[in-house]
This record gives C-alpha cells, structure tokens and sequence, in this order.
C-alpha cells in the first residue's frame, strides 16, 4: 500500500510541475507538455460500496475517486484537432436597439474562422416558461450581459483580439434597473407593452383581513435581499463538433440534457435525432446550469467553420450573463394572538426578474407557497408579481425563492417572540406543521418532520441551557 | 466588545417541480454476472447523485452499491430525465429507478420460480442472492438466475420504468391545490459573536437539523448540508452582486466576496429520523433545502447577540455597525 500512496505522490508532483511549466510566465503557450498521468487501478473498494443492504450505507463515490486522482474529464479537459475556440461579445448598453454589427473587419484578423450574429440563428429565441431570451441580442439588447455577436479562432486569444474589432451601432434605450420603479406606469418597459410585470401569483386561505382584525398584535416589516451568484468552480463550458451527415455532437456543462436538447432542436431547427447531447461531469451546478446558453452559438459557429468549436466562460462571463438569483422585496404584516399563535398573515413579494424570465416561474410559484413558512395559519393571503428591470438575468438558484422567504418569516418569528416574551423554540412549536396539516395552498401534508427538527436541533445546541 | 447571540430558524421546502410535468426515466440490465448496469439521463453536479441512485438500483435487486455500474447524461444512450434541479433526483429519478429495477427482478423471480419450486411471488432478493419468503435457506445465487433466464429461456433482465410525482393544479385566483407530491422539514440554529464596534459577524457554530426522509447515503446528506450552509453563510453575510446603471461592478472573485473555508464555522449535522411511503426506500431529497434556513438563522443570533434587526441582506460589517450606531442614536433620544 504504502508504495501506491507514493506512487500518486510522485502523479501529482508531476502535475504541479506540467501546470507551472505551462505557466505563461514560465514558457510561451505554445509549447504542449503532454504529461502521461498514471494512476493506481487498485486502490482498495471502500467496505460501504462491498456491503448489502446498499441503502443507508457511507458508500464513497467513484467519481470521487477520479478526481482525488485529477482524472475527471471536465469539458476544459477535453480537446479534439482542430479544434477553435468561441468568444462572445457582450453588449455596450443596458437596454439599446442594435442598428448594425459589422464583422468583416474582425474576420480579417490572424486565425478567426468564423463569426456569429444573432441574425443568423434559426430561431433566435429561448427560456424554459417564456421564450423571451435571444441566443445573441438582435435587434434588441436587454442587459449587459447580452450577447452580440461570437467569434472561433484557432485560439482563445486570438478570439479576445477579433472581438474588440467588431464595429455594432447601438441606439441607446431609456433603460430601468430598480424593481420598484419597474412597476411604475411611466418607467421604461423592458420588453414593450404596457407593464414590466410578466408574471404574478397569488395564494389566498380564509379571510386576512378578518383575521388580522381579529388578532391581538399586529406586526409588519419590509425585507429584501441582494442579487448572488452561483459561482460554480466550472464555469459554462461547451465543445460542439458536426459529423458529415449534418449530425451535431455537444459536450457541454448543463445539468438537464434531455430538455437541453428540446431547446437545441428548436433554436437550431433541426430534428432532435440529429443532436447528440453528452452532459460531462459538472463542476458545480446550484441551478446556474439548467438551460442553455452558449450551446446553440458554438453549435453554429462549429457548422460555420467545419470545425470543433469550444467556449468556455470566464468568471466575467459567468458573472454578466449567466442567471443570478432574484433580489425579492418582501412586505410582511402577521395578526398574532397574545399566546403567539398566528392568526394571519398577508404578504406581498416583488421579484427583481432581470431582463428575461429565465426560471422566474418556479421562483414565484416556490417562493409564494412557502413564503407563509413552516406554520398552520389559518388566513393566508400572498400576492407576488415579477418584474422585468435591465439587469442579470435572474433564474434558478438553490432554493427557488426559499431562502430569500425564509429570511422574512424566521426573522418576523422571532420579532413576535421577543415582542411576547416567548421562546423563539416555543413560538414554532406552537404554531409549526404537523403531520396532516394544511399547506397554505390547502394541501394535506404527510411525513412532516418539522417539530422533530426544531427539537433535536435545539437539544443538539442545548439551546434550553443558553435561554435560562 | 464582542457579543455572543444565538439564533434559530425551520424551514419546509417541495421536491420536484410546481404542478408541472417533471419525469424522470430510467433503465436497469443484470449482467450475467450479477453485476448491473444502471442508464439514466441525469448529471452528476457534484453532489454524489449518481451513487445514491447506484445504491437505490442495488438495493431493489439485492446487490451492494459497486456491483452496479451507472451510465449518465448521454441523450444517445439515456433514457429522457428532467434533470439535476429542484432537488429531485434521488426521490423522482430514485423513484424511476426503483420500477426500473423491479421489472428487472421480476424477470429474474419469473426464471427463479420453477429452479427453487415456488412461485415468482414468494421470491425476494438479499445479500447477491433469489430466495425463498420465509425460508432464506432454499435460495439460488442472482447470477446463476440471471445466466439461466439470459442463455436457457432468452429472456434478458431488463427494466425500464418512468415516474412523475402527482400533483394538482392550483386555482389561478386562489392559488388552492397540490403543487408538490411532498416536502421536506429543516431547522439550523447559529451561535455567532458580532463585534459592536465594527459591525464583523463571527458564526462559531451552526447546528442543522434536516428531515430528508430516509438518508439513501447519510455520507452524502452531511456534505450537501454542509455545503449548502457554505452558500447560506456566503448570502448571509457577504455576497452581493453591486450595479451601477445596470453595469456589473465587482463581476470578479476579488471583489465579490465568498465565504471560505476559513470563514465556515463548526457544523453539526442531525438527521432526522423519517420515512416518506412515497419515497425510494423512504427518501426525498437534500440538495436545495440545505441553503434554505442558514441566513435566517443567522439573523436571528446577530439580533440576540446585539439587539439590532437585520432587514436587508447581506448583513455586511457596515450594515451591521450602522444599524448598531441608529440603535445608539435612537436610544441616546430616548434618554434625552
């Protein structure tokens, strides 16, 4: 054994000396160090893996294992001859109308292949509820994260130098970034129309307003929460490749690729049986990676070219144009009884949406249901309304809405326990699910666990001992 | 002066999507030798999704986890999935798998049946081996039924199943139905130190209790529940995309600060003990709910520990010291 854990010793020394000696600092770029890596084939089975029943066992991973071992294939891994590297051009403006785009002059630079304008793209057009997002802007740009135009080099800089010789006249939009102003009658629409709001959802139980006449306390509050990335190790990353019966290959970092897919054969306009669609191993997901971004783009501009084309993001790209969560501001009013038991509560949310509607769907449907929290409340009113503003796209992200929610009910949970003088414990045992309870959507719930929690979770802080 | 605060906050979270259609499909081979192998067209993120759907496959046809073989995210060779999202892999996905894997069997018990002198409704499978309901000692090793019903009786093992969580529409106007089939239940409690002179918030602490139903892979639970406080500390106190007219300005990780592994406090982990019938085996789900209560509990401590309500996040140092500095003003008024 103990010459096998040198043996990956010695791999891995041997790694670090391939990387610095690929260092830009160390030797020029062009130089490929093709170092074997060797690996050990027996590294002996965790028992966990060995045993039956297979359920509730530590089993380790096996993907795990490659990359203790650095063998993971992520796309940035894998390399074909040929091979061109993609880069898009993000737009100068946060809302504009795109008048031209002139390429020829980047076309002319040292080892650019192929260019790609919105234009161009069979059906420029996407999103999982609403298609309401370009492939590449044209003719209007809606954030600054939005594409114009892509370029494939022979390399990444290359792509970085034919970029900036791209010539797009804009027409500056009057353009609105805060959620609040979005609802305006006179703000700018992001999308035209008469309204920024392009979707809303409402849950109403029993009568709020009766029951917040009814209550003892009354207390109300405004919170909001900030835009975060997912920032997953791996940004996007994507390598396309056609074959000569017009049949595409994609290797890409989405996290759904049967509907990844869907979405490739309608924005190519092409049958689905002639997309093969490969997830690779991701690195990192937390809902950043379940739609397409730059597929389509470097599908195109592998067509264009008769070459395999990679893009990979860089973390400004990832930043700017992949979707973030949604900022939601979140007016809370609970009608409590002088035991703590709530007797109302109405809440309304406005979601921050960016400029397109990406996952915003789920993000007020999850986000308005449980927005009451964890409580059985007999008069529930939630009105919650998306808004278009010009900025990150904001979609799917851990938790859907969840968290941003959770940070309002749970703080007011204990602004009325302090208020009472009762024990931030006590109030949520008082008024928490329990098995059969009714959801604020009248839903009858089943293996509620919610008490078992709060009461392990205290013993396991021994919060008792802290309150006394 | 450094303050000391506790807080707490639960939580209850949905697996699967909202009302809409979200299936996932999955395909189970035995190989002759025993071994299997399971298709399906979900995505390892990261989050050891594929061995926990390895030991739900392993665990119908009563093998352990390495006999079986995991193939994923092919759309030539997978069967359709709805993918990594919604924290709906092991219980939808895991559900598919479970159907999957019983036609599978049940192919096997078929070949067992007549070689044990049973019917195939008195077989089960344990421990790499067809045996008798309430007799183990007549059984027959799995690989020698498989072998039989491949080679003698041509009937290959193999099982394809979907499964999509039921659900009910909701009203429009009220919103009333059943978006989601089932829900999971957390509580985190965080004991923090915040430093009133400079507004720092310290988390020494978190204890996260998460009901998942049953843990297909505790090992698995703890590291999303742990990685899921990581981003929660990170909302909490120090994430923030910063605009100015709609230009991103700090879309880089110098200046958009992430928590570290320096800045994670101790974690302790508690499982609580559930079972859902809907479930594979008892499981829902632990991916996105793990994020869920960590901020809010946060909240909490820094108001026990300093008095002050956090309404907007994140809780930077200056946010913390300015809301610290109005209590001050407010109180010194009083006083006056």
């Amino acid at each position: 054994m103990a010459t096998r854990v040198k043996d990956v010793q010695t791999n891995v020394e041997d790694l670090v000396t391939a990387r610095e000696a690929r260092a830009p600092s160390r030797q020029p770029l062009a130089v490929p160090i093709d170092q074997p890596v060797t690996f050990p084939l027996e590294l002996p089975e965790s028992e966990a893996r060995l045993r039956t029943p297979a359920v509730g066992q530590r089993a380790t991973r096996p993907d795990g294992r490659l990359h203790g071992l650095g063998q993971t294939q992520y796309i940035d891994d894998i390399t074909f001859p040929h091979m061109l590297h993609a880069k898009i051009l993000r737009s100068e403006y946060a809302h504009a109308r795109i008048v031209s785009i002139d390429t020829s002059e980047a076309e002319k630079m040292p080892g650019v292949i192929a260019t790609l304008t919105g234009a161009e793209v069979p059906e420029n057009s996407f999103g999982p509820t609403y298609q309401d997002q370009p492939i590449l802007a044209y003719p209007i740009a809606r954030h600054r994260g939005d594409g114009v135009a892509a370029v494939a080099a022979t390399t990444e800089q290359f792509a970085l130098d034919a970029l900036e010789k791209i010539r797009v006249e804009y027409e500056p939009l009057p353009a609105v970034f805060d959620p609040l102003e979005a609802l305006e009658d006179d703000s700018p629409k992001v999308h035209g129309g008469d309204t920024n709001i392009y979707t809303s959802k409402v849950i109403k139980k029993g009568d709020v307003e009766a029951g917040l006449a009814a209550s003892d306390h009354v207390f109300e509050r405004r919170f909001s929460t900030q835009m975060v990335e997912h920032v997953p190790l791996e940004p996007h990353a994507t390598i396309a490749s056609w074959d000569g019966n017009g049949r595409v290959s994609i290797w890409s970092s989405l996290g759904r690729i049967t509907l990844g897919r869907e979405d490739l054969a309608r924005t190519l306009q092409m049958p689905q049986s002639r997309i093969r669609l490969i997830g690779t191993v991701v690195g990192g997901n937390f809902g950043g990676k379940n739609e397409i971004t730059n597929e389509p783009i470097v599908a195109l501009l592998s067509r264009k070219s008769r070459r395999p084309v990679k893009a990979i993001y860089s973390r400004g790209d990832e930043f700017v144009s992949s979707t973030i969560r949604h900022p939601f501001i979140m007016d809370y009013t609970t009608g409590v009884d002088n035991e703590g038991r709530i007797l109302a509560r109405k809440i309304r949310l406005v979601l921050d949406g960016g400029a397109y509607c990406s996952w915003t769907g789920t993000t007020i449907g999850k986000g308005s249901i449980l927005a009451p929290g964890p409580y059985n409340i007999d008069n529930v009113l939630v009105e919650a309304y998306a808004v278009y503003t010009n900025k990150t796209t904001t979609g799917a992200m851990r938790g859907f809405g969840a968290p941003q929610v959770c940070f309002a009910y749970e703080s007011q949970m204990d602004d009325m326990a302090d208020a009472l003088g009762i024990d931030p414990l006590e109030i949520r045992l008082r008024n928490g699910f329990s098995e059969n309870s009714l959801s604020p959507t009248g839903q009858s719930l089943q293996s509620v666990a919610l008490k078992e929690s709060l009461t392990q979770a205290a013993d396991r802080f021994r919060w008792k001992e802290w309150q006394a | 002066m450094k303050k000391r605060g506790r807080g707490m906050a639960c939580m209850w979270y949905p697996i699967g999507f909202t009302v809409a259609a979200n299936p996932s499909a999955a395909t189970v081979k035995v190989n002759t030798d025993g071994t299997a192998t399971l298709l399906t067209g979900t995505v390892e993120t990261g989050q050891g999704a594929l061995t926990v759907l390895a030991q739900i496959a392993a665990e119908t046809l009563g093998l352990a986890t390495d006999d079986v073989h995991v193939v994923s995210g092919d759309t030539d060779v997978t069967p359709m999935d709805t993918g990594a999202i919604a924290s709906r892999t092991t219980y939808v996905t895991g559900n598919a798998i479970v159907r999957a894997a019983e036609k599978a069997r049940d192919i096997l018990f078929e070949a067992a049946a007549p070689l044990l002198n049973v019917k195939p409704e008195q077989l089960e499978v344990r421990d790499r081996r067809i045996q008798v309901l309430g007799f183990p000692a007549r059984s027959v090793a799995i690989d020698k039924v498989v072998h039989h019903s491949e080679t003698v009786l041509g009937n290959p093992a193999i099982g394809s199943a979907s499964y999509n969580p039921p659900t009910v529409d909701m009203d429009p106007e009220t919103g009333q139905g059943k978006p989601f089939n089932t829900y999971v239940y957390a509580t985190q409690i965080a004991d923090v130190e915040v430093d009133d002179e400079t507004g720092e918030v310290e988390i020494l602490k978190i204890v996260a209790v998460h009901d998942c139903g049953t843990p297909i892979n505790p090992m698995l639970v703890e590291g999303q529940i742990q990685g899921g406080i990581s981003m929660g500390v990170g909302f909490a106190l120090q994430e923030e995309i910063l605009f100015e007219e709609g230009r991103q300005i700090n879309p880089n990780l110098t200046n958009y600060i992430m928590p570290t592994s320096l800045d994670m406090p101790d974690i302790e982990v508690g499982l609580v003990d559930n079972y859902d019938p809907t479930g594979p085996f008892g499981a829902k789900g632990a991916g996105e709910p793990t994020a869920v209560p960590t901020a809010a509990c946060i909240m909490n401590a820094i108001y026990d520990a300093v008095g002050v309500r956090i309404t907007a996040l994140p809780a930077t140092a200056e946010r913390v010291l300015t809301a610290i500095n109005e209590k001050r003003a407010a109180e010194q008024a009083d006083a006056a």
